[in-house]
């Protein structure tokens, strides 16, 4: 296992993960035994080619996809030991996706995008309590990432640099514990992604988990501590 | 929560599911336009025929039966019974003033038959059509000082007869008329006739579905009535012809009647028929017995009070036709039945066409079934990376599930409303839109000749509406199960890969 620096605790830990994948009559083995440590408050960079099987890492530490083998703890507990409804909670509550396409829903406005996150563990009684609050706490999110005067606008009315603040919006609307950001400015320019990286940077100052996979050693460089996956497995320090 | 939202998102944004609510909607019309057609017929005929035949009909043949005064005296005493009115059906021919019609000949008392069956409703020209008719004929402010004059005296005429109640004096017409026969003054007034609305066919239906009495040629005109009366044994006597006023027409709706039955004074029938009373004449040696054949009827039509059943009204009248019969061996009658009864043959099948019609049309439902899963098929691949997303942050699958139900289930509702409401709207207007069709395409979809009818008949029965209504809510519903299962069981990771 990766040590990790300092004496936080970890809160998210893999062991010995295996995924394989059939394509083409063939069995790819994309993730061959990773292991991995995630303290509270850090922010971890894993780099890697493209098909290296960083988003796969990414997918089974949110809860997203199953290993073929191995587990993934978080907070203490065995994350596939869930039932269904709790693994399906700790993607609402626990973790936020940042994907490098966004990922939002065309039919909503990105106020709507981010209040949906809240919206889904809300039962039809409990909502008309909550929605005020819930609204509120999406908007003050969208302002403080600079969209406050873009919260009626649907996607395709926004840039690529603002629906990824969306995105990044609506996986903090739950006050997550981890935030796992697969290739965050991979669809961006370098301004706009030197953009995110300083939102990115700003959360993990107040204390944000994040994980964070990448290609590009410029953009790993911002985190505090950078793995390399390579082979499927996780190498201990990028190059 | 977030699924009502979706589900009225989706619906209100995409194309897709227009078309799926559109099928819903065409299939619900479709549905509801033909059972209300077939349900209004239904309802019509058995209307119809009560309205013509009464309750109870005890028919003898052609040739009648005696003593009908005495039976009907013994009915009316009856506890259930209303009252009860002799008739005499035959068959003849009438020349009338575009030609010779053979016809259908009932010999009536109209007052005594209106109190069974509705027969003053039926007369056609009361005062109040004559002047709706001449109201659309006033002659605009142009018109000559001697034309407006013209028709001022005319209407003033017009509206002096009361054509309905001559009809009810169906024997005794007053003496001035016909105005048109000329030199008729001092000679004796002729008896009158009412023939059915299409018996001549000078009567052609307006745009709006009524007849205009300027055009009518019928009214007040003569008209002469061949009949040849038959023995018991099937022998032919002497034809025998008179000459009759027409007073009034009427429309009972069923257009079979309309088109040949006439009615005429019962006891100027039974003259005619040689059914009155009369002295018996010894066949071998031509002179009188001294005995008195009395006067016959072919059937007498019998009401129930109100609320009374009529099967059990047709087995009391049974039990006292019997009792009458053996006391007057006579009085050959050969049968005691139900409206129901006499037309069951006709009733049974229209019953059973409905049926048909439901069941052809229930299967073309499950055509909208099948529509509806393609149609959701469709839309769950659409939304493929929306399942993604949803999954990703937090959606279970039985929510994904949930959104896609609910979306049948919003499509159903949508659809069976319009469709409802599209159904309502031609039902109400068939008879115009018909009109419309036949005006701008000279296409006739109602031909009265074939449907006994003069207009379509159409009924909706809140019933069957409201079980078409939910069938449709639930086959859309089902319609959807196999793709909101498919779309609950995706992948969220491949999903979320989905260009």
């Amino acid at each position: 296992m990766n040590k990790v620096p300092g004496n936080t605790q970890s809160l998210l830990s893999a062991l010995d993960l295996h995924r394989t994948y059939r394509m083409g009559g063939q069995d790819l083995h994309v993730l061959r035994g990773v292991d991995l440590a995630v303290a509270r408050g850090e922010w971890l960079a894993v780099l890697g080619a493209s098909g290296s099987g960083k988003s796969t890492l990414l997918h089974l530490l949110g809860g997203l996809d199953r290993p073929n083998h191995g587990s993934i703890t978080y907070d203490g507990a065995d994350v596939f030991a869930y039932r269904d409804g709790q693994l399906d909670r700790y993607r609402n509550t626990q973790i936020g996706f940042v994907f490098q396409f966004y990922h939002l829903l065309p039919e909503f406005t990105a106020l709507e995008n981010v209040v949906m996150a809240s919206q889904i563990s809300s039962s039809v009684l409990g909502w008309p309590s909550r929605r005020k609050a819930a609204r509120t706490r999406a908007a003050e999110l969208l302002a403080t990432l600079g969209l406050g005067d873009r919260l009626q606008h649907r996607p395709h009315k926004l840039s690529g640099g603002e629906r990824q603040r969306v995105a990044i919006a609506r996986a903090l609307v739950n006050s997550p514990a981890i935030l796992l950001a697969d290739e965050p400015t991979g669809n961006l320019d370098a301004d706009t992604g030197k953009q995110i990286l300083d939102v990115f940077a700003k959360l993990h100052e107040q204390g944000q988990t994040i994980v964070m996979v990448t290609h590009d050693d410029r953009i790993a460089a911002a985190a505090d501590r950078r793995l390399r996956l390579e082979k499927g497995r996780l190498a201990d320090r990028a190059a | 929560m977030y699924k009502l939202l979706i589900i009225l998102r989706y619906l209100r944004r995409k194309l897709t599911p227009m078309f799926a609510v559109l099928a819903v909607t065409l299939c619900t019309a479709m549905v509801i336009i033909v059972i209300s057609i077939m349900g209004g017929f239904l309802e019509n005929m058995r209307h119809a025929a009560q309205t013509l035949e009464g309750d109870v009909i005890i028919q003898g043949d052609m040739t009648g039966f005696p003593h009908y005064e005495a039976l009907i005296a013994q009915l009316e005493k009856m506890p259930d019974v209303q009252a009860a009115a002799a008739t005499i059906s035959s068959y003849g021919l009438l020349n009338l003033d575009d030609g010779l019609h053979t016809v259908e000949i009932m010999g009536i008392d109209p007052e005594a038959l209106d109190k069974v069956v509705g027969i003053r409703q039926t007369l056609f020209w009361t005062p109040q059509r004559i002047t709706e008719s001449m109201d659309r004929h006033a002659p605009g402010p142009e018109a000559s000082d001697l034309a407006k004059r013209n028709y001022q005296l005319q209407r003033e005429f017009l509206e002096s007869l009361d054509l309905t109640e001559m009809a009810m004096k169906l024997e005794s017409p007053p003496e001035w008329f016909p105005p048109r026969e000329q030199g008729n003054v001092g000679v004796k007034p002729l008896p009158a006739i009412v023939p059915g609305i299409h018996v001549t066919g000078s009567n052609v239906r307006d745009e709006k579905g009524g007849y205009d009495f300027r055009n009518n040629r019928t009214i007040s005109s003569s008209a002469t009535l061949t009949v040849v009366p038959v023995t018991r044994s099937g022998g032919l006597l002497e034809p025998a012809a008179r000459k009759f006023v027409v007073v009034n027409e009427f429309k009972s709706g069923l257009y079979a009647i309309d088109a040949n039955r006439v009615y005429v004074p019962m006891s100027l029938l039974q003259e005619m028929l040689r059914m009155d009373a009369h002295a018996d004449v010894d066949p071998q040696t031509g002179e009188a017995t001294g005995k008195t054949n009395p006067g016959r009827a072919t059937a007498i039509v019998v009401k129930g009070v109100p609320g009374s059943n009529v099967n059990m009204l047709r087995e009391s009248v049974y039990q006292q036709v019997r009792s009458f019969v053996s006391v007057h061996p006579d009085t050959l009658i050969y049968r005691v039945e139900t409206w129901e009864q006499k037309h069951s043959t006709f009733l049974g099948a229209v019953l059973k066409e409905k049926f048909l019609v439901t069941i052809l049309f229930a299967f073309i439902s499950i055509v909208a079934v099948v529509m509806i899963a393609v149609i959701f098929y469709m839309i769950v691949l659409e939304k493929t990376r929306d399942i993604g997303i949803l999954r990703a942050i937090g959606a279970s699958w039985m929510g994904i599930m949930g959104i896609f139900l609910g979306y049948g289930l919003a499509v159903g509702i949508v659809g069976a409303g319009l469709g409802f409401a599209l159904a309502a709207t031609i039902v109400k207007n068939i008879n115009a839109i018909q009109d419309v069709l036949t005006r701008v395409f000279g296409l006739t979809i109602w031909n009265p000749e074939i449907y006994y009818f003069d207009q379509i008949p159409s009924q909706m029965d809140p019933t069957e509406v409201s079980v078409i209504l939910i069938v449709a809510v639930v086959a859309s519903v089902l319609g959807a199960i196999i793709p909101a299962i498919q779309a609950a069981l995706k992948d969220p990771v491949e999903a979320l890969r989905y260009e």
